[in-house]
């Protein structure tokens, strides 16, 4: 067999001289590819936090400076005095903190009963967990809004974890049933056999064993929630429980600001919003990517 | 694969319980004790806050509910009515499918692409890796108002870049279709790493011998491509293309933020609808019926694009 192929295969390749391009010109199209690549990618970022350190005058200028020529960090200090900045700062860590924290512990035990506890009609739950990311978050509002209104949960934090957490459940659910078929099941038995009840299982045989996993949604959904904008503009409407992301878009549409959007303040408020994911994402980016390509793949 | 696996367990668990049943039922009854324990918070928080707001958005759908004029007022129709002829809605019905279209199919082209360049042994790979991270890491608002300004007609970088190559000026964001275009350009740029990931994924599960296989047949890069790569992604694919699809036909940060859904109406999505109609304008009864309509396109997008996913299911 091989024989025949190398025969076949001989003709083809000098059938056209175009066919097989020599390896330098293959190799200098790789990397301009990277190239493009990269500043596709970093370019808008580049952009942003170059606004964000030009001085206010220097940035309303055409044709627009591609460079840095004078830093200034005043954007910043006048951002922090504009809005209350402090006080959203630590509202988006409570919000997202919150969420990942409940979201990835309750779909944790969920993901459990779905993957290891044999019961009938498991299938049905799972595919209920999955259905439901279907539903619009946007349609659900108007509904919400309501049963948060009669149980006062409207500027409450909790209230806003319990709808950011629930959003994110069915993503973890799937992503966690199949880390949790991963456990070899004869640990559980081993310490079932010797006496162990399910809480005792689950908190010293499983939660060790998946750690990575729940550590890995933890970080992916406190990103998601950090950046979330919807939740928070339509059930957060005070200062104290308003986050990051309702700050930058009432900068953006503040009518106080006159018809020119403060770009400076905005490109400050988004820098200042990125950082803590960047640190995140570099710092976790082995588990980031497992977790993000786990239900893609292996579902 | 999950769904496969918890499928075998249960028919395992019937055969398990018939011969248990001789000994007493007390285990599978303190397993079902067990699984619904462990379900109830993730299942209750769910029916609360999706499934309950689903079914109740009928409801108001068919009343002029303002929670500024209570009480709600039953009105049937009247909401349907007045939506078929709202030309904001049905406009942003035809802009909702397209974006969505649209998005999806160059997210999942350019996302193969974006996997396939990132597969290729280079130097700084690692670095170009964790740098397809970085927009999916940025908040959506940020992305839609850093693209805002590098749209910017004055002071914006596209359009002196467009300048500086052709000569020309192009008004994007004053421009129905360039706004739409810019829209989805800012979408498809935030979309397509996340993509490119799950291919790459799926790239480094494909056998380097299939390559070296078809290399020894004198296939070029594109034969190998077509003949190797796309095949054995197609699987992954279907199944990203179902899921963006959608997932972006809820799009709201985007629009809200970059356009506000302007020029006119011209990238007024039904997510943006939706939101205005309750939040700016209190009409709660008409917002739930643009969410009926919202749910009706999600059904039938979803729907055809599951009639293609079984289709290229049973093809391979």
């Amino acid at each position: 067999m091989p024989q025949i192929d190398v025969v076949g295969g001989e003709p083809r390749r000098s059938k056209g001289p175009g066919a097989r391009v020599p390896r330098w010109v293959s190799k200098a199209m790789l990397y301009l590819g990277v190239l493009a690549f990269l500043a596709i990618i970093l370019l808008p970022f580049y952009w942003i936090l170059l606004s964000s350190i030009t001085p206010k005058f220097k940035m309303f200028s055409i044709p627009p400076r591609y460079w840095p020529d004078e830093i200034t960090f005043e954007n910043y200090r006048k951002m922090a005095q504009t809005i209350p900045f402090t006080r959203y700062l630590a509202n988006s860590f409570v919000f997202a903190f919150g969420s990942s924290v409940v979201s990835v512990a309750l779909a944790f035990l969920a993901s459990y009963a779905l993957a290891r506890v044999r019961f009938r009609g498991s299938n049905l739950v799972f595919m209920g967990f999955l259905v439901s990311i279907a539903v619009p978050q946007v349609g659900t509002l108007v509904p919400l809004f309501e049963m948060f209104r009669i149980f006062h949960l409207i500027n409450k934090p909790i209230g806003l974890i319990t709808l950011m957490s629930s959003l994110l459940v069915p993503f973890t659910v799937w992503i966690l049933v199949s880390f949790v078929q991963q456990v070899p099941a004869e640990i559980e038995e081993a310490a079932s056999i010797d006496g162990a009840r399910l809480p005792q299982i689950l908190w010293h045989v499983v939660v060790p064993v998946v750690k990575p996993a729940l550590a890995t949604m933890t970080i992916i959904n406190f990103i998601i929630s950090w950046n979330e904008l919807l939740y928070p503009l339509v059930f957060a409407t005070d200062r104290l429980t308003k986050t990051l992301s309702v700050g930058l878009v009432e900068l953006a549409v503040d009518p106080s600001m006159g018809a020119g959007r403060p770009w400076d303040l905005m490109s400050a408020l988004s820098v200042t919003m990125i950082i803590p994911v960047l640190i995140l994402v570099l710092g976790f980016q082995r588990l980031i990517i497992s977790g993000l390509t786990r239900g893609a793949v292996k579902g | 694969m999950a769904q496969m696996a918890a499928g075998k367990g249960a028919t395992m668990d019937g055969q398990g319980r018939r011969k248990r049943r001789g000994r007493g039922t007390s285990l599978a009854g303190q397993r079902y004790l067990a699984a619904v324990l462990l379900l109830v918070p993730a299942v209750a928080l769910r029916l609360f806050t999706a499934f309950y707001p689903f079914v109740h958005t009928f409801y108001l759908a068919l009343t002029n509910y303002n929670p500024a004029f209570p009480p709600a007022q039953f009105i049937g129709f009247g909401n349907l009515k007045r939506m078929a002829t709202d030309a904001a809605v049905t406009s942003s019905i035809a802009f909702t499918i397209l974006f969505v279209l649209i998005s999806t199919l160059l997210e999942l082209v350019l996302g193969l692409a974006v996997g396939s360049l990132l597969n290729k042994p280079f130097k700084g790979r690692g670095v170009a890796r964790a740098a397809n991270l970085i927009p999916w890491a940025m908040p959506m608002v940020v992305c839609a108002l850093g693209f805002r300004w590098m749209f910017d007609g004055d002071y914006g970088i596209f359009p002196d870049l467009i300048w500086r190559v052709s000569g020309l000026r192009f008004p994007w964001l004053i421009n129905s279709w360039g706004s739409r275009a810019a829209v989805i350009i800012t979408n498809v740029w935030k979309s397509t790493p996340f993509l490119g990931l799950v291919f790459l994924a799926a790239l480094q599960g494909v056998p380097a011998e299939l390559y070296e296989a078809a290399r020894v047949d004198g296939a070029n890069a594109w034969q190998s491509f077509r003949s190797v790569t796309l095949p054995l992604l197609l699987p992954q694919a279907t199944t990203m293309g179902l899921f963006m699809l959608v997932w972006q036909l809820a799009s709201f940060d985007l629009i809200y933020t970059m356009t506000g859904g302007g020029p006119g109406f011209a990238t007024q999505v039904l997510a943006y609808n939706i939101y205005q109609a309750a939040f700016g304008g209190l009409n709660f009864g008409y917002a739930s019926a643009i969410s009926l309509a919202l749910f009706a396109v999600v059904f039938v997008m979803g729907g055809l694009g599951l009639l293609l996913y079984r289709r290229v299911e049973v093809m391979f």
